[in-house]
């Protein structure tokens, strides 16, 4: 880090501090790809740190190279994601290490995320993930549903900056991804990584398959927003 | 040779249906134009013998299909070849002896998409933009001492279509296969990984830098040559505009237009490519190098497919967005306008006479007739004089009633239709004398 602001009062008096704050604030990841952005980020980090902590907040910056704002506290607002956005986020993070992703240049289709989580999950156990409480069962209408559910989870982790919407069925992947990967990448065993995750406030636990929020349901938890609960 | 007038997309597609233009090549049939082309060039043919032609279809089904029946299945293919204007006959003997064939435009056209070496390197792209300079610099000479129209054809137009579009193509031909090569690139990429994930990230390294270089080489090429060349045609067009030879200004500003596209490429180029290139030098670097043995995709893979993957999730921020309320500006204090009641507050009520429309027609109809009127049409044209046009058509009802009330018509065997002024007519009826 260059630190190239020494008082906090030069960070927020840059023109982009306002937006950056704004983006970190709703939750959104910030990497290399917003240069401008990113960079700003790189040379206040210093100051910007103590300042966001006294919100109840840790400026996270990754060694992938993208920072975001995890609240450890009640004062600002925060939610986790549904379950939807987290079988997306986990299957662009999948297609993000996959090699024929290179090719494209990192742009993947919705279909191809349908694909890879068909692929890895199985269809039935999809379909069942994403319609947990319907009772009757209509093969045509649990596949729209999926699809839909999809759709709208990448919509979400766009505004989160887990991907840029390129097109309107196409997606550019970005590092922050690597977040959905962070239970799996040390050598500890998941479980035991999990445990340490939840304990430093980047993931929370939450009810079993069936009795999951669903993926349109906001998932607040307290702070601003309130009305939810740490599980 | 492309006109110079701009063409309509919509007309060339609507031509190009109507003539209902297709291409159905097999595999058989493009090594088959390929042989011939081959064959042309190596004997130096201009045209071949039915003869010569199957000659290299055996050949070509001996290497693709050898288990064809050679004879009928070349027929076949010369036809299918011609009627798909692959090859025309030129001989224009008819049924007298066989015949020659060459092939067309479009054949050979294939055959340089698959054999000719157009590749844009730094050498053929500066040795090509020369050259485009040398012509357009020629044209420039041959525009300054052009007087008459001919002239300017002969020496500046014609140059400037052919030699200087001619050369204008084959870079544009050579960037098209130059992004043929990039989309080929990316997909070996992609497979070098797919095979050999940890050990070719030194391949692929190399071969992104050698891609990068030679973007930014052809990049400078252009630049360069595309400055100075575009100074002489705006020399020449000046000359043109001053001579008023306006054919030769619409070619060199085609030719402008076509040097503006092929130094706009490289910029393009380069861009996607630098959009490329960091995404997989940041792919080789934060996947490849850090997990070397792809515990990492494994492990996730075994995340999202186990139940683990689902009981837990991300946490983020979500601060509710800040509320900015706008400035309210209370609306001016406005005290209700108090006035001096002038008058009265109701107005006294006066009895005024009121008038039978009716009665007024009855009495005006009884004076006509007393006038010496002998007719409905009479006392309609006396009664209707003063009206506005529009309002006569109804009034005239109104009068024929009105003359029922006042007097009895007289009954005729028939009633004759007579005009009232310029636009009615209407039946006559006849009334007594006035007593």
């Amino acid at each position: 880090m260059s630190g190239t602001y020494v008082l906090l009062e030069d960070a927020i008096g840059v023109e982009a501090f306002p937006d950056v704050d704004l983006a970190l604030r709703r939750g959104r990841h910030i990497d290399r790809d917003d240069t401008d952005w990113y960079a700003f980020l790189v040379d206040a980090s210093a100051v910007l740190e103590p300042f966001y902590r006294r919100y109840g907040c840790e400026l996270i910056h990754k060694s992938d190279g993208y920072f975001y704002l995890l609240p450890t506290e009640e004062r600002l607002g925060r939610r986790h994601l549904s379950s939807t956005e987290m079988l997306v986020g986990q299957a662009l993070a999948l297609l993000w290490l996959d090699p024929a992703t290179v090719e494209l240049g990192g742009f993947v289709t919705r279909d191809q995320v349908l694909a890879q989580l068909a692929g890895v999950m199985g269809a039935e156990s999809l379909v069942r993930a994403m319609n947990p409480t319907r009772r009757r069962r209509d093969e045509r209408v649990e596949q729209e549903t999926v699809r839909t559910k999809v759709q709208e989870a990448l919509r979400r982790l766009a505004s989160l900056g887990f991907v840029e919407i390129a097109e309107e069925s196409r997606v550019r992947l970005r590092p922050a991804l690597m977040r959905f990967a962070e239970p799996v990448r040390g050598a500890a065993a998941p479980e035991v990584a999990l445990e340490r995750l939840v304990a430093e406030g980047e993931f929370v636990r939450v009810e079993e398959e069936g009795a999951a929020p669903d993926a349109d349901d906001e998932a607040p938890e307290g702070g601003t927003e309130g009305s939810g609960q740490d599980p | 040779m492309p006109s110079d007038a701009p063409v309509s997309p919509n007309h060339v597609l609507s031509l190009l249906a109507r003539r209902g233009v297709s291409l159905e090549l097999g595999t058989i049939d493009v090594c088959f134009i390929v042989a011939l082309a081959l064959r042309g060039e190596r004997s130096a043919l201009a045209s071949f013998t039915e003869e010569q032609i199957i000659d290299v279809f055996e050949q070509v089904c001996a290497a693709v299909e050898p288990a064809a029946e050679v004879r009928r299945v070349a027929t076949h293919a010369i036809r299918r070849l011609r009627d798909q204007r692959m090859l025309s006959r030129v001989d224009g003997a008819g049924v007298v002896r066989a015949g020659e064939y060459t092939l067309t435009r479009l054949a050979t056209g294939i055959v340089d998409f698959y054999l000719a070496d157009e590749s844009l390197t730094r050498e053929t792209l500066t040795l090509l933009l020369h050259t485009l300079h040398e012509s357009a610099s020629g044209a420039l000479a041959a525009a300054r001492h052009a007087l008459t129209a001919d002239e300017w054809r002969t020496a500046v137009i014609g140059p400037l279509r052919v030699t200087v579009g001619d050369l204008v193509q084959g870079i544009e031909r050579r960037q098209r296969a130059f992004d043929a090569q990039q989309e080929q690139f990316q997909r070996d990429v992609a497979g070098l990984l797919q095979t050999d994930w940890f050990n070719a990230v030194d391949r692929c390294q190399a071969l992104l830098d050698s891609t990068t270089e030679t973007l930014r080489e052809l990049g400078d090429v252009l630049l360069v040559h595309a400055t100075q060349i575009q100074s002489v045609l705006q020399d020449i067009q000046d000359l043109a505009a001053t001579a008023g030879a306006e054919e030769a200004e619409a070619v060199t500003r085609r030719v402008s237009e076509q040097i503006d596209r092929i130094a706009a490429w490289s910029g393009a180029r380069q861009r996607a490519w630098s959009e490329y290139y960091q995404y997989v030098h940041r792919f080789l670097r934060d996947v490849v190098r850090i997990d070397p043995a792809r515990v990492l995709t494994h492990r996730l893979r075994e995340q999202i497919s186990g139940a683990t993957g689902r009981n837990f999730a991300l946490r983020v921020a979500s601060a509710a967005p800040i509320r900015l309320l706008r400035e309210v500006q209370p609306p001016v204090e406005q005290r209700p306008a108090v006035r001096r009641r002038s008058g009265e507050r109701e107005r006294a009520v006066t009895d005024t006479p009121s008038t039978d429309p009716q009665s007024k027609l009855d009495a005006d109809v009884r004076a006509a007739l007393d006038a010496g009127a002998r007719g409905l049409a009479e006392v309609t044209a006396l009664l209707t004089r003063d009206m506005p046009v529009g309002e006569r058509y109804v009034a005239v009802g109104r009068i024929a009633l009105a003359v029922t009330r006042v007097c009895r018509p007289l009954t005729m065997a028939e009633r004759p239709w007579v005009p009232v002024g310029d636009e009615l007519v209407i039946e006559e009826w006849a009334v007594p004398e006035a007593s």
